[in-house]
């Protein structure tokens, strides 16, 4: 069974890794807060593997999930 | 740079206990839930203040619904009460007190009756039979046909109006109309033109379960029997019975009475478990400060009409004890008396799994210690919140986020911007200088300056000592925080030669002593040494802003006022000044915890008075002028320095480091190289004012930006045309969002989260 994605974002490739030198795609990967983890998919470098996690998420959904998280 | 340790998990199963003693003995200190004095004195226990208020609030048939539920005939009652409650009346002390029985005569004889749907009402098995008539009869009647007995009343009256004027002769003929469809509404049954001769009363006696009556039937059957007045209860015929004069001591009897029927029909003894009866104590304390002279509405000769009643309950002051919430900003934010607070508070620390929803109003309290002040019995909401977080920590319950910039801050104070110095020339010093972290993050150069004059003028040589007192890890509850610098404090003063420390903040000098350090205010010195020459001539009148670190010091209270004066200022007194101060939001980490309500919190002290403030705690100078007010610290004044407009949270830490650089460089001749990235970085106004918002420091992009450079690893974000990289600093993930310019970067935006993300396995 496919596993859920709690959030999904495609760079549409309009982020490009400097390091690399290739464009982030939409892949795998996991926020973990005390002990805690949500798979999501982010604008992830191929290559490399960085994962660009955009403001908007950051101070939004990401802030709200750890302020829950805190008070458990 | 050392970080804190993030809890490990959310999944944690065990509570340190708290003893119910250790919770009970603060919280039964506050007086809110007391019964006002009208309600202690009231023998039926009726809420008055609670009919008073929904009377004042023309909901007439609210306050008899209050009403009907101590008795059954409330125009009886409320015609016949003798109302003690009008003698305790608090407004008595304010002129005249609230006409309690007139008000509730109107009430029973206007208010709508609330229809009972009867629906969930099953009648008891067992019969009560009462004989004869009388005012406890009929209050007897009424109180077991609401315990749904099924009652026959047997009466030489004949009819129900007749036996209502026996009962009650002294009702006007409005009240006997309105009682009369009240009696006809209940759930029983009657024979009238009984003649109630000993055999009849045996006959139908033996027909009923429960056998009650007037006092007169009871000497129908035993001529010489005696009533326990306390049971209602003639032992020798199993009757419930009593003899009453007064209606007050009728529906009370009947009220008992009722009582022992219950036992009775249970088969049990009718002296167990009673219960309290009657008129209570109470505790509370009601201050009358600012309640105006005040007269009964007059009435005509029927009593009051219902507006009539209504404006006179409106006179009622809904007698509370409130002390605590007229200065404290956190108690009105919550809305919850500090029993009640406290309680839950308590209770927050005692979850073993789900959401602990007391973390924030147990965070918010700045442990200002005023409460311990105005309330009456010196309930301490400071201490409970305290204790909770310090419960919380030890069960790494506590979450991270609320304190850990403050905790940052001061592990940065005693790290980096350390400095503990002896003055040149000397072994050891007899006095060191402990300016606190706030002073010299917010005024390094009137510490400079007020080091420099102490050095000069004390003799026996005078230390330095630039850190924190770990009052920071007091306030988060971080007690092995606490203990280490209080360890690293007492190791560098023996160092020094145990000097006597002399403090620049009020709230230092509490927790120094706390720790058996010897210490003093910097105002003390001076009120003994004098002012130096720098001195400023303080024109105009100022207020004072005394700091909650100095709460019930008189002695440093006094020196701020004395140098003050010398200084040619008028202090001008406010509310709340003195032991009474209020926090301005700094204390107890409310800043960092809920910055709104630190907010609230300074507005308030800003609302006592319109004149500049003087302080003597740095932090209160920075709050106030930073929402717009003109505010000095005393030291400013003595040394004639200006610290200027309020810093940022990078310029805080900045001053600190600067101010260790400047020393060691003019006192010890020391020189202390500050840390150069080797690229320059600049901020758009945005950039930096997000910055603040966002409790990111100048330094963290510092090392982002750096790191990136290092490391590679920088996305670019086309549309834009703007990069950005990130790096996870502790336990938060900072992101810079910045473009190349020809000598380093121009910082456009930073955020950060604290939630690690990684990459998982496949694409």
């Amino acid at each position: 069974m496919a596993e859920k994605n709690y959030y999904s974002i495609d760079p549409e490739g309009k982020i490009k890794c400097m390091k690399c030198k290739v464009p982030l795609v939409k892949g795998k990967a996991k926020f973990l807060y005390l002990d805690n983890g949500f798979p999501v998919e982010m604008p992830v470098c191929p290559v490399c593997g960085f994962v660009y996690v955009p403001e908007e998420l950051a101070l939004g959904k990401v802030l709200s999930v750890e302020k829950a998280l805190e008070d458990k | 740079m050392a970080y804190i340790k993030e809890r490990e998990s959310t999944h944690i199963y065990h509570v340190n206990r708290m003893s119910k003693e250790e919770m009970d003995s603060m919280i039964n200190r506050c007086i809110y839930e007391e019964p006002a004095y009208c309600v202690a004195e009231c023998p039926m226990k009726l809420d008055t203040r609670a009919v008073l208020s929904a009377a004042a609030a023309g909901n007439l048939k609210k306050a008899l619904s209050l009403y009907e539920k101590i008795t059954p005939f409330p125009v009886i009652l409320s015609a016949g009460c003798e109302a003690p409650c009008q003698k305790a009346c608090k407004l008595k002390e304010r002129g005249e007190g609230i006409a309690i029985r007139e008000v509730e005569r109107a009430i029973a004889k206007y208010g709508e009756r609330t229809k009972s749907s009867g629906v969930f009402r099953m009648r008891k098995k067992k019969k009560a039979a009462i004989f004869g008539s009388g005012l406890f009869p009929l209050f007897l009647a009424g109180e077991l046909e609401r315990k749904m007995y099924p009652t026959t009343i047997f009466c030489q009256e004949k009819d129900c109006s007749d036996y209502l004027k026996t009962c009650a002769p002294f009702l006007s003929e409005e009240e006997h109309t309105v009682e009369l469809a009240r009696l006809k509404s209940l759930d029983l049954s009657f024979e009238f033109g009984c003649s109630l001769t000993k055999e009849f009363i045996e006959e139908k006696r033996d027909e009923a379960d429960i056998f009650c009556g007037s006092a007169e039937t009871a000497r129908v059957l035993l001529p010489d029997c005696s009533i326990d007045e306390e049971l209602m209860l003639v032992q020798e015929l199993n009757m419930v019975t009593g003899s009453c004069s007064t209606v007050m001591e009728a529906a009370l009897g009947a009220k008992r009475a009722a009582l022992s029927v219950d036992r009775l029909a249970q088969k049990l003894s009718p002296a167990a478990n009673r219960g309290k009866e009657g008129a209570v104590a109470t505790r509370l304390i009601t201050n009358l400060e600012g309640i105006p002279h005040s007269e009964c509405i007059p009435m005509g000769e029927n009593g009051y009409t219902s507006e009539e009643a209504i404006r006179e309950a409106g006179r009622c002051i809904q007698c509370h004890c409130e002390e605590c919430f007229k200065g404290c900003a956190y108690l009105r934010e919550y809305k919850k008396h500090p029993g009640l607070l406290a309680r839950e508070i308590y209770n927050n620390t005692q979850i073993i799994m789900g959401d602990h929803q007391m973390n924030k109003p147990m965070n918010s309290c700045s442990l200002c210690g005023q409460c311990t002040v105005t309330c009456p019995n010196g309930f301490d909401m400071g201490n409970v919140c305290r204790s909770a977080r310090e419960n919380m920590v030890s069960t790494d319950k506590m979450p991270l986020a609320a304190h850990e910039f403050a905790l940052m801050d001061m592990l940065f104070s005693n790290g980096e911007a350390w400095l503990a110095r002896k003055q040149p020339g000397f072994d050891t010093v007899e006095y060191v200088f402990f300016p606190g972290c706030q002073a010299a993050a917010i005024a390094p150069g009137t510490v400079e300056a007020a080091y420099q004059d102490l050095s000069e003028r004390l003799g026996g040589g005078v230390g330095l000592l630039l850190g924190c007192c770990g009052a920071i890890a007091d306030w988060a509850g971080r007690q092995e925080m606490l203990e280490d610098t209080k360890e690293k404090l007492k190791t560098e003063l023996a160092k020094m030669g145990s000097p006597v420390v002399i403090a620049g903040c009020p709230s230092c000098m509490k927790q120094l002593a706390a720790y058996g350090i010897e210490v003093t205010g910097i105002w003390q010195i001076l009120q003994e040494i004098g002012l130096p020459s720098s001195a400023s001539a303080v024109h105009a009148p100022a207020a004072i802003h005394d700091s909650c670190g100095a709460r019930g010091n008189k002695e440093v209270q006094r020196a701020v006022r004395e140098l003050v004066e010398k200084m040619g200022g008028t202090v001008v007194e406010t509310p709340y000044s003195g032991d009474f101060s209020s926090c301005c939001g700094y204390g107890g980490l409310t800043s960092y915890a809920n910055r709104d309500l630190a907010k609230k919190m300074t507005e308030s002290c800003l609302d006592r008075t319109e004149l500049p403030y003087i302080t003597y705690c740095m932090a209160c100078r920075d709050r106030f002028v930073r929402e717009g007010r003109e505010s000095r610290h005393i030291l400013e004044l003595v040394y004639g320095t200006d610290a200027g407009a309020p810093p940022d949270i990078s310029e805080k830490r900045y001053n600190r480091l600067s101010l260790v650089q400047n020393m060691l460089k003019n006192i010890w001749k020391e020189d202390l190289v500050l840390e150069d990235p080797g690229f320059t970085i600049e901020y758009t106004e945005d950039a930096l004012a997000m910055m603040d918002d966002r409790m990111i420091l100048k330094s963290d992009v510092v090392k982002v930006l750096a790191e990136s450079r290092e490391t590679g690893e920088i996305i670019l974000d086309e549309p834009s045309g703007q990069y950005l990289c990130r790096s996870r600093l502790g336990n938060v993930t900072f992101w810079v969002r910045y473009t190349e310019t020809e000598t380093g970067c121009l910082v456009h935006r930073a955020y950060s989260h604290r939630m690690n993300i990684v990459k998982r396995a496949g694409q």
